[in-house]
């Protein structure tokens, strides 16, 4: 008997200024596949399903657990983690593109480094260093830790991004995931001492006020991150922030 | 894309002062002005008495400059802008909430087109003088009965989805279940502006006063 087969369609490109050809191949199924082993089966044996050899599909993948961001693509219309689309659970042919939001470095590769610029232009640290033993820093509430735990698992994967209709060569907005960052650095007990330029740098263009409340951002993260909430909580912080600045000065 | 510059701050001004005047004049005059307008659901002397006060109130011009047309103009061109900055894709992803972002651009634009017509036909073709038996003539007219039951919808749409997008702007409703609220709260006021507006210019289409039984 034959083996079960299916299609795996892939948007490829060698550099961004490339014209785009979609590439079909058939791969053979096994049950619990992934995206990933999609790619890796095609890696193997790079022949389209019309038979003529093609290169290995160039993606980013780690962890393959949903918790390193790398493996962000739009997997049938919809941008997710490779590693957890379950070719059981997906609509065949599968449909695979690199995120569009972020400049492509080849295939399905993209150049993600945009939002740790803005985690660094957002001071997104707490910075615990001195030339001296600062001692112990102040505790944290155990509803605090709760809350902040949620905002840490962000793992920077993009899809917020990618999915948000105000992030676009129109719009310089930073995304939810960064200004969710935000909040969490701001709900530390140290880290909240510089909450004041965080919020700064959020003011400005690209700031939190281009957020336009699509609300598209919390229906993709991968790890349930209250994006909304933390938009408007930012939204809040900022707007106190801006109020107490000006009339009593910063 | 995606680059924060952190040195101005005129544009958060800006974002700022485009939701609230929104709200603060512009949604607190529509509430006025169905109000004011719904005498005439009651009676003609009514409504006339009414029209002929608000067009003899002090120092008219500068508050309809500075309250109405001023704001209006900002919050339709910056608005205008803020459409620019954004690109919708909700057909590929019809959430609620997305399809919601799509409608706010849409019926924003439609309701600042009709305002503009129905400020030139009703405020300044009659030089500011307008009462029952102009107003009804006009609305006589179906296509002008047509696009105001359009305008009137969009800019109640606009005004009940925008007072919840203003309670998560200004950090006012944070959880989920409070977002879920001000929807709720603004999905209510969306309704009853475009039921009383659409009422309004139906009964003076008809020139019926539904409300007018008990006027001695």
């Amino acid at each position: 008997m034959a083996d079960k087969t299916f299609i795996v369609k892939i948007k490829r490109q060698q550099r961004s200024d490339e014209a785009v050809r979609w590439e079909e191949y058939e791969l053979r199924y096994r049950p619990h596949m992934n995206v990933i082993i999609c790619l890796r089966d095609i890696a193997e044996k790079p022949f389209t399903r019309s038979g003529s050899e093609s290169t290995p599909v160039s993606y980013e993948a780690n962890c393959l657990e949903e918790i390193c961001g790398a493996c962000a693509m739009i997997v049938n219309g919809k941008p997710r983690q490779a590693c957890t689309a379950l070719v059981d659970d997906l609509e065949k042919p599968i449909r695979l593109e690199p995120l569009t939001k972020f400049p492509l470095i080849r295939d399905l590769q993209v150049d993600r480094s945009s939002m740790f610029e803005n985690l660094k232009r957002t001071k997104c640290w707490i910075p615990i260093d001195g030339t001296y033993d600062l001692g112990p820093g102040p505790r944290m509430s155990p509803e605090t830790q709760e809350v902040g735990y949620a905002l840490s698992q962000c793992i920077t994967c993009g899809n917020c991004l990618e999915i948000c209709p105000k992030v676009n060569e129109n719009s310089h907005f930073v995304g939810a995931a960064i200004v969710s960052q935000v909040r969490l650095f701001n709900m530390h007990p140290t880290g909240k001492m510089h909450a004041g330029p965080r919020l700064e740098a959020l003011m400005g263009p690209g700031g939190i006020e281009d957020c336009d409340n699509a609300q598209n951002c919390v229906k993709v993260c991968p790890k349930g991150i209250p994006l909304t909430e933390s938009l408007a909580a930012v939204n809040g912080q900022v707007l106190v922030h801006a109020v107490k600045s000006f009339f009593r000065g910063s | 894309m995606s680059v924060a510059a952190a040195d101005s701050k005129t544009s958060y001004l800006l974002d700022k002062l485009q939701s609230l005047s929104g709200v603060v004049p512009i949604g607190a005059f529509l509430a006025e002005h169905f109000w004011s307008n719904s005498y005439a659901l009651v009676s003609v002397g009514k409504y006339n008495d009414v029209s002929r006060e608000l067009q003899q109130i002090p120092w008219r011009i500068m508050i309809e400059t500075c309250v109405l047309f001023i704001p209006i103009l900002f919050h339709g061109l910056y608005g205008c802008y803020i459409w620019w900055t954004g690109k919708s894709n909700a057909i590929g992803h019809p959430w609620m909430a997305n399809w919601l972002y799509v409608l706010q651009r849409w019926t924003g634009i439609i309701a600042f087109v009709f305002i503009g017509w129905h400020l030139y036909t009703e405020r300044f073709m009659g030089h500011g003088v307008t009462s029952y038996a102009d107003v009804q003539r006009n609305l006589m007219n179906p296509w002008y009965l047509t696009f105001y039951i359009v305008g009137i919808t969009c800019a109640s749409f606009h005004l009940g989805n925008g007072l919840w997008n203003f309670a998560c702007k200004w950090g006012i409703a944070v959880s989920v279940s409070a977002q879920r609220a001000a929807g709720w709260f603004g999905a209510a006021v969306a309704v009853a502006f475009t039921f009383i507006g659409v009422a309004i210019v139906i009964a003076l289409h008809y020139g019926a006063f539904p409300l007018g039984g008990y006027v001695q």
